[in-house]
């Protein structure tokens, strides 16, 4: 059994603090993981794996696990598949099994084990794909319809909250000049030179405490200890910056490193204001990997057996937090590093047998076991893991040359595994460079960078294995990054020690099996990926590492191929009969560890999802009954309801108001970009259809804008204020675009033009006046009243002058319509927008007038045929929205050449029409497509963009496009359908022109 | 006309949420952060040509009352006459606090901006970190010391930064200002937060 230590590791012993695992009341001390406290307390049983149920125990005491994933919290805040062995525990903490009905040890699924040679990799594909005569006969795909509900239940391991998060968390920006990626001996030694150097340095670490390695030295280890404590001190007194608790996870272009910082995951009440995680980009000239390395396991029976775990593991949990993992113990090892846990558990009162695949090696580490109490025996490697639950004993293996045979059983209660070790280039792999195999330390190191990526591999992280070593490495990787940054320095850059560093050769091993044994040996036990199943792939001819990978689903756990990835390659080539760099090498990908999507989101979430935009009428609409509504990112009135109105009564007294007396609307959201410079006449003369060279100052003009290919880009007015001077007015839908697109035209194809473009979009405030009462609304407003009388303000012109509030707020007017009533546009600067509609609003009252939104607005738009966003969608020609006198034949434009091409030529093409119902108590939707009469198929023949009662006509109107346009259809039956929404019912339509209201234009004008 | 314009009361757009927050908020302790709007702003676009920068140079430094007009990420400062001008952009200034010069037509062109812009101050010996919360700046000393001035996008707002004498000064459009504000102020809170 595993045990809590009388003494030694570095957690508090002075408290003892309470979790729950599983509904059970444990105890542990400040310092623990959740994996620790665990086996303090002998549970070996954590949970259950992913595909056969199989029990699983902790594997590792770090990123790497694979067996011991649990789920933490409860109720909004359970997240599941949390490794335990980095969850550091505090008090309360609550956590339970995964994948276990109704519970770890009686668990139904499981069964799935015993039928598990008929769960294949690949079974989903087998059994549920298939082609369509096994769907009529009940097989294929006919199997998944039946079956998809049951193996989706069981599909997945734990289940997240479905509560919103209660979290909060954020992104954050930082720089340095040397980004150090763990604090081991070497990211520790790195750091504390360049800071030396005076280089702003970054180090940041995944544990809650810098040392890496070091920290599994026993405490009673005084050299290590002062070498630990020495090592932090240099780089701390050197001024690098530390994180603990942050994971590098990606590494990206240009030295961008994405990092996951975990504020208050290890703590039982954190402050309100902390967010739990953040996510951080940093922009580092330089990258020190010292990210260490991990230790593999290898593939035998049984290798995931509760009680199995690797050999680094077993030594981390005794010096680290001071837990024996066992009373017997095997050690299984074919390198030289698992001497060092062997020696230090049997120092510790465990008895230990120490397995080495090799024939021999050197004397002197013979003696460091043997001296120590081991009970060493060469050409033994494990073969089969006894014991249900938990392992009781191991079927050891005889080396019989290059093969295995049976040897006898070891009595055992904790297993410890090493394989060798991995270093850990993922983040190097990021960037695109292929890891290089090393036959001779038998594990992929980071391949040589062909685009000079600023990274600099160290320590472990590069192979190399001494304690020593890596702070001499870590030394050698700061200078590069200092000469790299600082350019030539007096001393050049010290080498880097060779990778290496074992006194014998590691024996490269993967698998053991021996003849006439039958084993189930995992190889990703993430997945429950066996090494059978990679024979499987090979022989079904998925033998490139990609369809491997995809196949078994080998190293697509959260460990991201951590424990399993090599010794699959491994297998993959002896049943090839080729090497592993033969096999190739899977890239690794970002993240390192998860990261979660809170992190990701940051504080982009409800509320500010989205950044929210107001006018300055805002408040003002509240207060005055506004319902608002969203377009784009702007919050605009919808309608303003009166007592016992809902939204269609509101919209369409609103809408009649306006032809009868007058109306106020915030128009604020409408683009608005000042044109300045002796140019700008020549510019807007080049990018609208029309001509604007002559307008005059004082008059505005509507103008369409194409984009190069010929399509209708935006439409709006442009005033001229001066000779030099344009007030541009664009689609509250299409400003930002439209800005764009004319910055991008002035400044790669007329930068010659003397023209000056700035959005003024937030600088003015807009109140549309319309309705025949509008012009006696405005002038009581005003400081010049008789400025807006039909002579001085006629159709389409400007005046800038002053309204009446305050001392006086300049405005600027024009006289157009959307409406197709009399109606003017007046703006005045942001901050004078409630002023202007309280003046305003107490003309437009008394005089019958009213306060109308978007509903209304747009019901007054379409029955006088205007088109908006709705209708220029990106697809339309000028000819295809009824603008095509707009362009004169003889004046150059942007989108000239390419409106002519045959196929905007086309006759048939979709042209906007009216559409109202047959039998006018009739309706229909926005987005119902139009087709001729008992031909409803397909897309149809057009579609309605938008609609609205029209009070004006007293029944339903619509906008819309139909093949021909209305002339076409002049006494041929159409149909508005709506299958998806409405099923097979249509509504009988009369398609015609879209002008349905004053089509001659007197009322605004008038 | 702006003068016109001035004679009447503005109205912020803050007005209303920042006024009812005055006084701390978030963590205990010493306010890492100190939030502030600055009112009525008054700011005018300068723009020249390319080949009459030289010359409108000197007429925005002139107007600004500082010795040379900055270079393109630079701003000067006037304390004497709280003026200030930003070089925004390689052929435009900003000028805070002052008129714009009158310019011809041919050699550049000058627009009021005024209203266009929330102005907050940060400062506190957390502005740096809380700003770096959202902007991708690099706000160190060595690389954006007092005068440094930058466009950025603030939780996908594009804003302005100018360090002055006094701290950061942020400008961001006015109709994302509340929302801005807003998340400035939820993430400000960790720091401990003052607004004056």
């Amino acid at each position: 059994m595993s045990a809590r230590q009388p003494g030694g590791g570095r957690i508090d012993r002075s408290q003892t603090i309470a979790f729950r695992w599983n509904g059970k009341e444990l105890t542990g001390h400040p310092g623990d993981t959740l994996a620790s406290a665990l086996l303090a307390n002998d549970v070996q049983l954590v949970g259950r794996s992913f595909k056969y149920h199989r029990p699983r125990g902790v594997m590792s005491a770090g990123v790497e696990e694979s067996g011991a994933l649990v789920t933490v919290g409860e109720g909004a805040r359970r997240d599941p598949n949390v490794k335990a062995t980095t969850q550091e525990l505090y008090p309360g903490l609550v956590a339970s099994s995964q994948n276990a009905t109704p519970g770890v040890r009686f668990d139904i699924g499981a069964l799935a084990n015993l039928f598990s040679r008929f769960l294949p990799a690949g079974f989903y594909y087998k059994t549920f794909m298939g082609p369509r005569i096994a769907h009529k006969k009940g097989g294929g795909t006919a199997m998944w319809m039946r079956y998809e509900k049951i193996i989706r239940k069981a599909a997945g391991m734990g289940e997240a909250s479905r509560q919103p998060d209660p979290d909060q968390y954020e992104h954050g920006h930082d720089f340095c000049d040397v980004l150090v990626v763990g604090a081991g001996p070497a990211g520790l030694s790195a750091a504390a030179v360049a800071a030396r150097a005076g280089l702003d340095v970054l180090l940041v670490e995944q544990a809650p405490e810098l040392g890496g390695d070091l920290l599994s030295e026993p405490v009673t280890h005084a050299q290590a200890e002062s070498q630990l404590a020495g090592l932090i001190a240099e780089a701390r007194s050197a001024g690098a910056r530390v994180m603990t608790r942050t994971t590098a996870f990606g590494l990206y272009d240009g030295g961008v490193a994405g990092l996951l910082e975990r504020v208050t995951d290890h703590l039982a009440n954190p402050a309100r204001h902390q967010p739990r995680q953040r996510f951080w980009t940093v922009r580092a000239k330089r990258i020190i990997i010292a990210a260490g390395a991990l230790e593999r396991h290898l593939a035998f029976g049984n290798n995931d057996r509760p009680g199995v775990m690797t050999a680094t593991a077993g030594r981390t949990y005794l010096n680290h937090y001071g837990v024996l993992p066992g009373a017997r113990v095997v050690v299984a090892t074919n390198n030289d590093s698992a001497y060092q846990a062997a020696v230090d558990l049997a120092g510790a009162g465990a008895e230990v047998v120490l397995l080495d695949a090799r024939h021999a090696v050197d004397d002197e580490l013979h003696r460091f076991a043997r001296n120590a109490g081991v009970a060493l025996r060469m050409d033994s490697a494990p073969l089969k893991a006894l014991g249900g639950w938990r392992v009781r004993a191991l079927q050891l293996a005889v080396a019989d040359g290059e093969r295995w045979t049976r040897g006898g059983v070891e009595p055992c209660d904790s297993l410890l595994v090493s394989g060798g070790w991995s270093p850990t280039i993922h983040l190097h792999s990021h960037r695109g460079v292929a890891p290089v195999w090393n036959d001779e330390l038998a594990c992929f190191l980071a391949g040589q960078s062909q685009s000079g990526e600023p990274i600099v591999m160290a320590g472990a992280a590069a192979g190399i294995w001494t304690t020593a070593e890596c702070v001499a490495s870590g030394r050698a990787a700061a200078g590069i990054a200092i000469a790299a940054t600082n350019g030539a320095t007096e001393t050049a850059p010290v080498p880097p020690p060779a990778a290496g560093g074992w006194r014998n050769p590691i024996r490269p091993l993967y698998e053991i099996r021996a003849p006439g044994v039958k084993l189930k040996s995992l190889v990703d036990p993430q997945n429950d990926v066996t090494a059978d199943d990679v024979r499987l792939a090979q022989r079904e001819g998925f033998t490139s590492v990609e369809h491997l990978k995809r196949y078994t689903t080998l190293g697509m756990a959260t460990d991201g191929g951590k424990m399993g990835n090599v010794i699959g390659l491994a297998l993959m080539a002896e049943a090839l009969g080729g090497t592993i760099p033969q096999v190739g090498a899977t890239v690794f990908r970002p993240p390192y560890t998860p990261v979660s999507l809170g992190a990701l989101r940051g504080r982009s979430v409800d509320a500010h999802f989205r950044p929210l935009r107001r006018t300055p009428l805002h408040e003002w609409n509240l207060k005055h009954g506004a319902t608002m509504t969203m377009a784009g990112l702007w919050h605009r009135p919808w309608y303003f309801a009166r007592a016992g109105e809902g939204l269609e009564q509101a919209y369409v007294r609103e809408a009649a108001t306006v032809r009868e007396t007058v109306g106020l609307c915030d128009v604020t959201s409408l683009g608005k970009i000042a044109v300045q410079g002796p140019d700008a006449a020549e510019f807007l003369d080049r990018i609208y259809t029309n001509r604007f060279a002559k307008l005059a100052v004082g008059k505005a003009r509507y103008g369409i804008m194409l984009r190069d290919d010929g399509l209708v880009l935006d439409d709006g007015t442009t005033w001229r204020l001066s000779a030099t001077d344009y007030f541009m007015t664009t689609t509250t839908a299409h400003a930002a675009k439209v800005m764009v697109w004319l910055e991008e035209l002035l400044h790669t194809r007329w930068p010659a033009l003397r023209v000056h473009l700035t959005s003024v979009s937030e600088q003015w405030a807009g109140c549309a006046l319309a309705g025949p009462k509008s012009r006696e609304t405005l002038s009581a407003c005003l400081k010049a009243p008789e400025a807006v009388s039909d002579e001085a303000l006629p159709f389409m012109g400007v005046l800038e002058t002053a309204l009446n509030v305050g001392g006086g707020v300049e405005c600027r007017i024009a006289r157009i319509s959307f409406s197709g009533e009399m109606a003017y546009e007046v703006y005045v600067p942001s901050d004078h927008a409630p002023a202007m509609m309280d003046a305003l609003w107490a003309a437009a009252e008394p005089r019958g007038g009213c306060l109308y939104g978007l509903e209304a607005l747009g019901a007054l738009r379409i029955e006088k045929g205007h088109v908006t966003g709705a209708e220029l969608d990106g697809r339309v020609t000028l000819d295809d929205a009824g603008l095509g006198k707009m362009a004169p034949p003889d004046k150059p434009f942007i989108g000239n050449a390419l409106r002519k091409r045959p196929e905007l030529l086309r006759e048939d093409r979709p042209r906007l029409v009216g559409i109202a119902p047959k039998n006018r108590g009739d309706t229909f939707n926005a987005g119902a497509i139009l087709c001729a009469a008992r031909r409803v198929s397909g897309h149809g023949e057009g579609w309605i963009t938008a609609v609205t009662h029209s009070p004006a006509l007293g029944h339903w109107i619509g906008l819309g496009f139909i093949a021909g346009g209305h002339a076409a259809w002049r006494d041929k039956p159409a149909v508005a359908a709506d299958p998806v929404r409405k099923g097979a019912a249509t509504v009988e339509v009369e398609i015609t022109s879209p002008h349905f209201f004053d089509p001659g234009g007197e009322r605004m004008r008038g | 006309m702006a003068d016109r314009a001035d004679r009447a009361e503005r109205v912020s757009a803050l007005h209303g949420h920042d006024a009812g927050a005055a006084g701390e908020a978030g963590a205990a302790g010493e306010a890492g952060v100190v939030l502030h709007e600055v009112r009525d702003l008054r700011l005018h676009q300068i723009a020249a040509w390319p080949d009459t920068l030289t010359l409108v140079a000197e007429k925005a430094a002139t107007a600004a009352g500082v010795k040379t007009a900055p270079t393109f990420g630079a701003g000067a400062a006037n304390a004497a006459k709280q003026s200030a001008l930003l070089r925004v952009e390689p052929l435009k200034w900003w000028l805070l606090g002052e008129q714009a010069p009158q310019l011809n037509p041919d050699h550049g062109t000058t627009l009021d901006l005024s209203h266009s812009r929330t102005h907050l101050r940060i400062t506190g010996k957390q502005a740096a970190p809380l700003l770096n919360r959202h902007l991708p700046l690099d706000l160190r000393e060595t690389s954006f010391a007092e005068g440094a001035v930058a466009s950025s996008a603030l939780h996908h707002v594009g804003v302005t930064l100018w360090r002055s004498q006094q701290g950061y000064e942020l400008f961001i459009p006015r109709g994302f200002a509340l929302s801005v504000w807003e998340v400035l102020l939820q993430t400000a809170a960790q720091f401990g937060v003052e607004i004056v």
